[in-house]
């Protein structure tokens, strides 16, 4: 589960609680397919889609459009949430939800740049689904500077909404760490975008000048290799752990077992490892890029700069820090547990779902002019896929009227809970 | 007003100590905050850019210091234009040099030209062309001298197989039409223009620059041999367009890097060559190759400076980042 997905999962489940009706849409993860029910009474609609490559759905533009309306109109839904820039389920999401009339607003992830080809055409794209979007959710302040240059947005409609962290999953442990030496923890996927390159070559360094510290390197990728040739070569197995994959729940125990965490990243809109890792109360160590430095008081975090040797600089003085007892990090995850609760990310989501709600449905001539501006090519080309895309819901709205579709019975989320309620105390009873 | 207290610093948020007054990291006086909240009208403190602390700003506040660290065009580059007319000569040589070797075909063809002569030039040229490359890399590098009578040999081999090859290369896409093999031939240079290297970075890690290139160039040269008369013609042909497509580029970026004049010399020359070559066959075209020229060479660098008001790069946190890393070192190390 990346950061994303729990993102989704926890801000549905505080919505749920603050009496709202929450139902989650997304393309079918191998045989997980249909309709599924999670905590709470979470429904998750596993739309059949083809999957091209690691978990992306081939952009069909129209395909969707059927089972989304369907979907939507049997549950009654009156806002539309789209997450992720790289989604295209997203974008025709918003872009049918928006010509059915309903509100649309999107959550962005991640951070691009200008420069490459990948980058400028999902720039165009984001153009296209955001010149109609009522408001943009962004976790950062960074990412929403990136975010408003990228979509040529208005920057009153972009809240800055950062990510939380379940903090009772993240308490320190004490007793968990070795006392003898000092343990750095390294937890990311093992890519070229999370400084690997960086971390290989800071590693022996780090270990030729400090003879108590050791590595915990949790996740998997491509770049492992590098880490394990690096391990090879320097003779360090008894000092670097390659634990591999871990899964999400096995986090917290990697973490509690250092005293520091160390993040390479080359870019990053949040970061939400750096949290979860000053939760379970380490100091951490980052390279200050992207959206890094507004995440964490500057006690928790020494920054480096994306350089060997300042990387090598900063774990240095971490190292200092620790053994001289400068800093008490066990005392971070109280201080967490104030800054980012998922509670606090519902509400302020909440209040951006109000005055989205406040806001006049544009008529279809005002939308297209909307489109029309993305550019001289770009903004006929839109043009057109919103009137086809109309035409299509016309055509939908005739061959399958809305008084034919069978509205969903609503979730009991009050009985459930009064149930959840009786069965605990079942069991404590027992 | 005077029981504000400011427990993190606003700067770094560094958590005072009851009895701090100054903060640690950034050196902010806490004293003087208090103060300076006193005067502030509107009673609020300033916008932070910053997730972990609660402020009383609304979550889609814009504040002034918004797109701050955004910087356009970091890295633009004004050019000069006469600079730039004189780097453009790269370009023109090789188109240049393009003409001249479907003149010099067009020659054989015609039977302008006799295979023996063409032959007995490319010799002269290249030998001249060796000497000189002797002379200045022994300069530089006197364990040169060691390498000369290798590449004698390699030379004297690589023709000799190229003569005895002639027969087949000649008889290779005889069965085609001319036609076809006209067409195939302009897109060939089409191909060996385009993907030629014209840089003038440090190369020496890579042997055959541009070899995508150099393939199409001999691939045509191929093309066109099977249009020739006899082996010789063929023969002729090919070590001309093996020594003027393979090796020519590698004196002409060696002459670059010499001298500036020299090289402007050298695309005068270049030029002439090729008009006086062409006057013979078409004017048209020659009056074509002076006014393409002219355009690459005068107007493109014009267009190229006039147009540079349209760019616009943006750069800012949110770019990936490089990783810096130590290789100088770590290679000694090894």
């Amino acid at each position: 589960m990346g950061g994303v997905e729990s993102h989704l999962y926890q801000l549905s489940q505080r919505l749920i609680q603050r009496g709202h009706k929450v139902i989650i849409i997304t393309h079918s993860y191998g045989n997980r397919t249909g309709i599924r029910y999670l905590t709470n009474g979470l429904k998750v609609y596993y739309v059949p889609h083809m999957v091209i490559y690691s978990e992306a759905t081939l952009p069909t533009i129209y395909g969707f459009f059927p089972i989304f309306r369907n979907i939507v109109l049997r549950e009654k839904i009156d806002i539309v949430h789209g997450h992720q820039a790289f989604s295209s389920l997203c974008h025709e999401a918003i872009l049918h939800a928006r010509t059915m009339g309903m509100k649309a607003c999107f959550t962005d992830h991640s951070l691009f740049g200008f420069a490459d080809a990948s980058s400028i055409l999902t720039n165009k794209l984001l153009k296209f689904s955001l010149s109609d979007i009522d408001h943009v959710i962004c976790v950062s302040h960074t990412s929403k500077e990136n975010t408003v240059l990228r979509a040529a947005l208005n920057p009153r409609i972009v809240s800055v909404i950062p990510n939380a962290v379940v903090a009772s999953q993240f308490k320190p442990d004490p007793g968990a760490q070795d006392q003898n030496s000092i343990t750095i923890v390294v937890a990311s996927r093992l890519v070229y975008r999370k400084g690997m390159d960086l971390l290989v070559a800071a590693i022996p360094r780090i270990c030729q000048n400090h003879a108590k510290v050791r590595f915990i390197i949790g996740g998997d990728g491509p770049k492992r290799i590098d880490l394990e040739q690096m391990r090879e070569k320097y003779l360090l197995h008894d000092r670097i752990e390659l634990l591999g994959p871990v899964m999400q729940h096995e986090v917290k125990n990697v973490l509690t077992k250092g005293q520091i965490f160390l993040n390479t990243s080359l870019t990053e809109a949040f970061c939400i490892g750096i949290v979860e890792a000053a939760c379970c109360g380490l100091l951490v160590v980052s390279t200050k890029v992207g959206g890094v430095p507004e995440v964490l008081p500057r006690h928790m975090i020494i920054f480096a700069k994306p350089e060997e040797d300042d990387l090598v600089n900063a774990v240095s003085k971490a190292i200092k820090m620790i053994r001289l007892k400068e800093v008490v990090p066990t005392k971070f995850h109280d201080e967490i547990k104030e800054m980012y609760s998922w509670v606090n990310v519902a509400c302020r989501t909440e209040k951006v779902y109000d005055t989205i709600w406040q806001m006049k449905t544009p008529p279809l001539m005002e939308r297209l002019r909307r489109y029309y501006g993305c550019g001289v090519w770009a903004g006929k080309i839109f043009c057109v896929l919103v009137a086809i895309d109309y035409l299509i819901w016309m055509f939908l709205e005739w061959v399958a009227p809305r008084e034919d579709i069978e509205i969903a019975p609503a979730f009991p989320y009050q009985k459930y809970r009064k149930m959840c309620q009786m069965a605990e105390k079942d069991e404590d009873d027992n | 007003m005077a029981n504000i207290s400011i427990n993190f610093c606003p700067a770094d948020g560094y958590q005072f100590r009851a009895d701090e007054g100054i903060c640690i990291h950034c050196g902010f006086n806490r004293a003087n905050k208090v103060l300076a909240q006193n005067h502030n009208v509107n009673n609020k403190n300033p916008w932070r850019k910053l997730l972990w602390v609660k402020q009383e700003y609304p979550d889609n506040h814009v504040d002034s210091s918004f797109l701050e660290e955004l910087q356009k065009n970091a890295n633009l580059r004004t050019y000069d234009y006469w600079t730039v007319v004189m780097e453009s000569g790269v370009i023109s040589q090789h188109i240049s040099s393009i003409v001249i070797f479907i003149a010099v075909f067009i020659y054989l063809y015609l039977d302008m030209l006799s295979a023996q002569n063409l032959i007995v030039i490319g010799t002269i040229f290249t030998s001249i062309g060796y000497i000189f490359w002797d002379l200045s890399i022994l300069k530089t590098d006197p364990s040169y001298e060691y390498t000369r009578r290798q590449t004698a040999k390699g030379a004297i081999l690589f023709f000799a197989t190229l003569l005895g090859l002639s027969p087949i290369l000649k008889t290779l896409t005889k069965d085609t039409s001319s036609d076809t093999i006209w067409a195939l031939t302009v897109i060939l240079f089409l191909a060996n223009m385009l993907f030629h290297d014209y840089g003038s970075g440090n190369r020496t890690n890579i042997k055959f620059p541009g070899s995508l290139s150099t393939n199409a160039a001999i691939f045509a040269s191929v093309l066109l041999a099977s249009r020739l008369p006899s082996n010789s013609h063929v023969f002729g042909l090919m070590s001309f367009a093996v020594e003027w497509f393979a090796l020519f580029p590698i004196f002409r970026r060696y002459t670059k890097s010499l001298s500036a004049n020299f090289n402007v010399a050298l695309t005068c020359l270049l030029f002439f060559l090729a008009t006086a070559l062409f006057l013979r066959i078409s004017k048209a075209i020659v009056i074509l190759y002076i006014f393409g020229n002219t355009f690459i060479t005068f107007c493109c660098p014009f267009w190229l400076i006039w147009i540079q008001k349209y760019k616009n790069e943006i750069h800012g946190p949110w770019d990936e980042a490089r990783p810096k890393l130590q290789h100088t070192r770590s290679a000694a190390d090894e």
